[in-house]
């Protein structure tokens, strides 16, 4: 079960690529109706990211000295990362959200988006990006995470619905792997991370006790098949996927996670 | 839609997966380390020395390989070679086995 939380990811693209068994030849007369915005069942829930946002703050002892933003990371080859813009649809609200260089907004708290059920949108298709939260204590040393922040990336991440499966088909499923508690104290319900930089080794460290992360916690698990990967959320950042032990108390909030990079310094383009 | 994989990641999201832990090709760790060199050691090396074995390759070209070294009681310690895209190995990593 080790890329279960890979795979909730792939299922809004499956539901996509089931064909749909609508009656297609049939002629009738079809009455005109005025759509003033659509719904991608892959957007993201107004609602779901604000709870997300309540969980952060409930929950702000995991990552104390850490703000909460949401990130949008690549999913397929092509999807062109600069100049992204995301607002807030709902039948009447339409609010701009400012997204950073790095592709990181806030999403800012608006009532009448909440009460209208709004949708998050970007200006691109929804299936060639990715969402995750992103908490980072700041002044950590270069290379690394705090295993804490990771504990409420998780939390808030699963609580806003980042990790979505909006098919009616797999709703049941859904249900029973994504709720945040289910994922996020669970040796069975991993959630991918992603690094900045492609990866050859992780490694936990508290105090004088550390230890290398096995190989089945790189790269979604290293089950990924080709005929699988562009189902996974983590089609184009394979290298960069990790999984961490958040389930294990053991592990204090407070340990740090190091990463070893395939290329040790970043390549600077001539 | 490819009915197989669809059928596979069903499965998975099924909880009918196994193999969730890849399985490297067993390989004493004295010889693993004597014989990788980062910057020399080529891929057909390790197919010579070593066989196939566990593999994950990437977009980018590189690829990253699993070899284990049995430890006794059933553990087993591991050894990461990355490769990369013109088939040299560049790094390699060990894991020594988990606790019992």
């Amino acid at each position: 079960m080790r890329a279960l939380m890979g795979f909730p990811l792939c299922c809004s693209l499956l539901a996509l690529a089931v064909p749909s068994t609508a009656a297609s030849a049939q002629e009738a007369p079809v009455a005109t109706v005025k759509v003033t915005t659509t719904r991608d069942p892959v957007d993201k829930s107004y609602r779901k990211m604000i709870k997300g946002m309540e969980r952060f703050e409930r929950e702000h002892a995991l990552s104390p000295a850490a703000s909460l933003r949401f990130q949008l990371l690549p999913r397929t080859h092509d999807v062109d990362m600069t100049g992204i813009t995301l607002r807030v649809a709902g039948d009447t609200v339409s609010l701009k959200v400012p997204v950073e260089s790095d592709n990181s907004f806030i999403l800012p708290r608006n009532e009448g988006a909440l009460r209208e059920d709004a949708a998050v949108l970007a200006n691109r298709k929804t299936t060639s990006m990715t969402w995750r939260a992103a908490i980072e204590t700041p002044g950590l040393p270069p290379g690394t995470r705090r295993l804490g922040d990771l504990r409420l990336e998780c939390r808030v991440g699963v609580e806003a619905g980042l990790v979505s499966n909006s098919s009616p088909l797999f709703g049941w499923l859904s249900n029973a792997l994504t709720t945040a508690d289910g994922v996020c104290n669970s040796p069975e319900g991993n959630y991918l991370f992603f690094a900045e930089r492609p990866l050859f080794g992780v490694r936990l460290r508290h105090g004088e006790r550390s230890e290398v992360l096995p190989f089945h916690m790189l790269y979604a698990g290293g089950i990924q098949t080709p005929e699988m990967l562009p189902f996974c959320d983590c089609q184009v950042l394979l290298d960069r996927t990790y999984y961490v032990p958040l389930w294990d108390k053991n592990w204090p909030d407070d340990t740090l996670v190091e990463f070893d990079y395939m290329v040790d310094t970043p390549q600077v383009a001539p | 839609m490819n009915t197989r994989a669809l059928l596979l990641s069903l499965a998975v999201m099924a909880g009918c997966a196994t193999g969730n832990v890849p399985t490297g090709t067993q390989a004493p760790a004295e010889r693993l380390a004597a014989a990788v060199v980062p910057g020399h050691t080529t891929k057909a090396d390790l197919l010579a020395s070593f066989g196939k074995t566990k593999t994950v390759v990437f977009s980018s070209g590189y690829e990253a390989w699993l070899y284990q070294s049995p430890a006794g009681g059933g553990r087993f310690a591991e050894f990461v070679i990355l490769l990369d895209p013109a088939g040299v190995v560049t790094k390699t990593r060990q894991r020594p086995p988990s606790a019992p």
